[in-house]
């Protein structure tokens, strides 16, 4: 049986034989629903170039299908906090995105991040922060602090959600604790633990999907994304989003070229493509979260462009930052941690 | 005390009807919540905001939920009739003959997908048919429904067996006796008499085939999104009940196709 199996698929191999990747292609493997299809469309229609879309759900998925090989994708668009592994693993070609015609739109904040020095690799996608969430009619003090969800104000105890996000989660409270994040500092880690296992039981809930319930406002505040929360404030116009002053994270997901890509002249055009201001905002316009192209607001709607969740306000930009992924041994007790408080 | 004969009747246990309930509810109560959110007007998956079929209008007309779920349906067809093809050879191999060595081998070499983690075989092929890719540049289908027709064929296999093992073997000597050819025999009697096995076990093997989601994420190729693959996709962003609609007509084919195989099933092998 195996035999006729293997003697099928080589027959079936054999009668729909390769159909050569004919110019004027292109493969983008991106997340699900994260491509406008009016910004594909547009694409197409200038340039002649032919774009199939393929989906993940996962760096994980993305980074297995992408090191096993022969996947026929030309562009992938991991997050920051996996970039630096498809360069060091030799997954990525360098199509020099700096000397684009149209990386001179890239904000200035943006042309040289920690996790693609230089910006040689990637191109701008899009990018987001976690930060706090709070419904203002309940609770009206300040609100750009992790304290907010480790040291609720009576008003918040009980109605606050966090994120189930190991990372963000335990990064907060040790930036709230005064520690530096990926800290291998065990005294400090130990407090963190105390103030989490503390803190949870003014919690309501570790859950995701938070817009519904500050529209029926049963939440009143959570560490959470910050598109979420604006998406939250069009249904509750309490809902405002706070900076964390202790230093929130923030996340990018960008555009790469990899190594065994097919169609290179193709791919690099879509690069430089989504770097014009009119299309970043296409992408924008479709998964409501910021670009880091200047000029892509005139393109966004009305509402996106002048919200704070989306364009961060000039004086907590500083707070932000890109945190890596944190060393092995770091990691593990962060697990330790993350499983104590699941109890 | 009075012993009745044939005593152990399970439905006479205490607790039977209430342990029946119970299981019922936990396998179809979780299944409400989204069939009853499909019909949302709003676009929200917890908060209802008045009855209507818009999301179900809004995936017909979505085009990538048309081609996606096109696509499964050609992957779960060509597979599945595949896989009937092969598991009927091998369930005449195991059942037709006299007993020979390795039988059980056999036997659990085709079972072995319903033993082996999916995520293990995903990863398998992954690797397997990276290399292939990588040495042909075929990037085509042939991938998704090889990999869909090798795990599709144990659940065809089961119910073709279970059929096999059920009919009076009387029938086929009788027709050897008069001087039917074996393939005379295996066409007018074994066939007929094993087509609604064979019918089951297609079925069975095309409802796994287009509800599978972890072997086609790994294998699939560029563009080749199945409907489930699809709606994994969709996790990242706010889910809207467009996903609960998808999931409600795929739930109610599986339903259908199962009920069907029930039915076939049930008739008797004479």
């Amino acid at each position: 049986m195996k035999v006729a199996q293997k003697s099928l698929l080589a027959g079936v191999l054999l009668s729909m034989s390769s159909i050569a990747l004919a110019a004027g292609q292109l493969n983008l493997y991106n997340w699900g629903n994260y491509t406008n299809p009016k910004l594909i469309e547009k694409f197409e229609k200038e340039t002649g170039i032919k774009v199939t879309i393929t989906d993940y759900d996962s760096n994980e998925t993305a980074l297995a299908k992408v090191r096993a090989g022969g996947h026929g994708f030309d562009l992938a668009v991991p997050s920051h906090s996996h970039l630096p592994i498809w360069v060091s693993e030799g997954l990525l070609a360098n199509p020099r995105v700096d000397q684009m015609p149209n990386f001179k739109n890239v904000a200035e904040e943006w042309r040289n991040p920690d996790w693609d020095p230089g910006r040689q690799y990637s191109a701008p996608w899009q990018w987001g922060s976690v930060g706090i969430v709070v419904d203002t009619s309940v609770y009206g003090g300040d609100i750009n602090t992790f304290g907010i969800v480790l040291d609720p104000p009576a008003e918040l105890v009980g109605k606050v959600n966090v994120a189930p996000e190991m990372n963000d989660v335990i990064t907060s409270a040790v930036l709230y604790l005064g520690g530096e994040a990926c800290t291998g500092d065990k005294a400090l880690l130990r407090k963190v633990r105390d103030k989490l296992v503390e803190a949870k039981p003014k919690w309501k809930s570790m859950d995701y999907g938070i817009i519904e319930k500050f529209a029926g406002r049963d939440l009143a505040a959570s560490l959470y994304w910050n598109g979420a929360a604006f998406r939250a404030r069009l249904k509750n116009p309490d809902v405002r989003y706070g900076y964390p002053r202790e230093g929130y994270s923030l996340w990018a997901d960008a555009v790469v070229l990899l190594k065994d890509a097919k169609n290179v002249e193709e791919a690099k055009t879509f690069m430089n493509f989504i770097m014009a201001p009119e299309n970043a905002g296409l992408i924008s316009e479709f998964a409501r979260y910021a670009n880091s192209i200047v000029g892509s607001e005139k393109y966004m709607p009305e509402d996106m462009a002048t919200a704070p969740e989306v364009i961060i306000p000039r004086e907590f930009i500083g707070f932000g930052k890109f945190y890596p992924t944190c060393p092995p041994d770091v990691q593990k007790m962060y697990t330790a941690i993350w499983t104590e408080l699941q109890k | 005390m009075v012993i009745r004969r044939g005593a152990f009747v399970i439905k006479r246990m205490p607790g039977f009807t209430l342990v029946a309930l119970a299981c019922f509810f936990a396998l179809y109560m979780p299944l409400a919540p989204l069939v009853v959110y499909s019909f949302n007007e709003g676009n929200n998956i917890a908060l209802w905001e008045g009855l209507s079929l818009r999301w179900y209008r809004e995936a017909w007309d979505n085009e990538l939920v048309q081609s996606a779920a096109i696509r499964s349906l050609v992957v779960a067809t060509v597979a599945s009739v595949i896989a009937t093809v092969l598991a009927t050879m091998v369930a005449l191999g195991t059942t037709r003959t006299r007993p020979y060595r390795g039988q059980t081998t056999i036997y659990a070499l085709v079972n072995q997908p319903l033993i082996v983690p999916e995520i293990v075989t995903a990863v398998a092929l992954l690797i397997l048919f990276a290399m292939i890719k990588q040495a042909t540049d075929y990037h085509g289908y042939a991938y998704l429904i090889s990999a869909h027709t090798a795990f599709c064929i144990p659940f065809a296999y089961l119910p073709i067996r279970a059929r096999l093992e059920g009919m009076d073997r009387v029938l086929e000597t009788a027709a050897a006796d008069l001087y039917a050819t074996p393939w005379q025999a295996f066409k007018r009697v074994t066939l007929p008499l094993l087509l609604p096995g064979i019918f089951a076990g297609a079925m069975l093997a095309f409802v796994i085939s287009l509800d599978d989601v972890v072997i086609t994420e790994f294998v699939k190729s560029a563009g080749q999104d199945t409907l489930p693959t699809y709606m994994l996709g969709q996790l990242r962003r706010t889910i809207t009940p467009e996903i609960n609609a998808i999931s409600t007509v795929l739930l109610t084919v599986s339903v259908i196709m199962v009920t069907l195989i029930f039915f076939l099933s049930r008739k008797k092998a004479k």
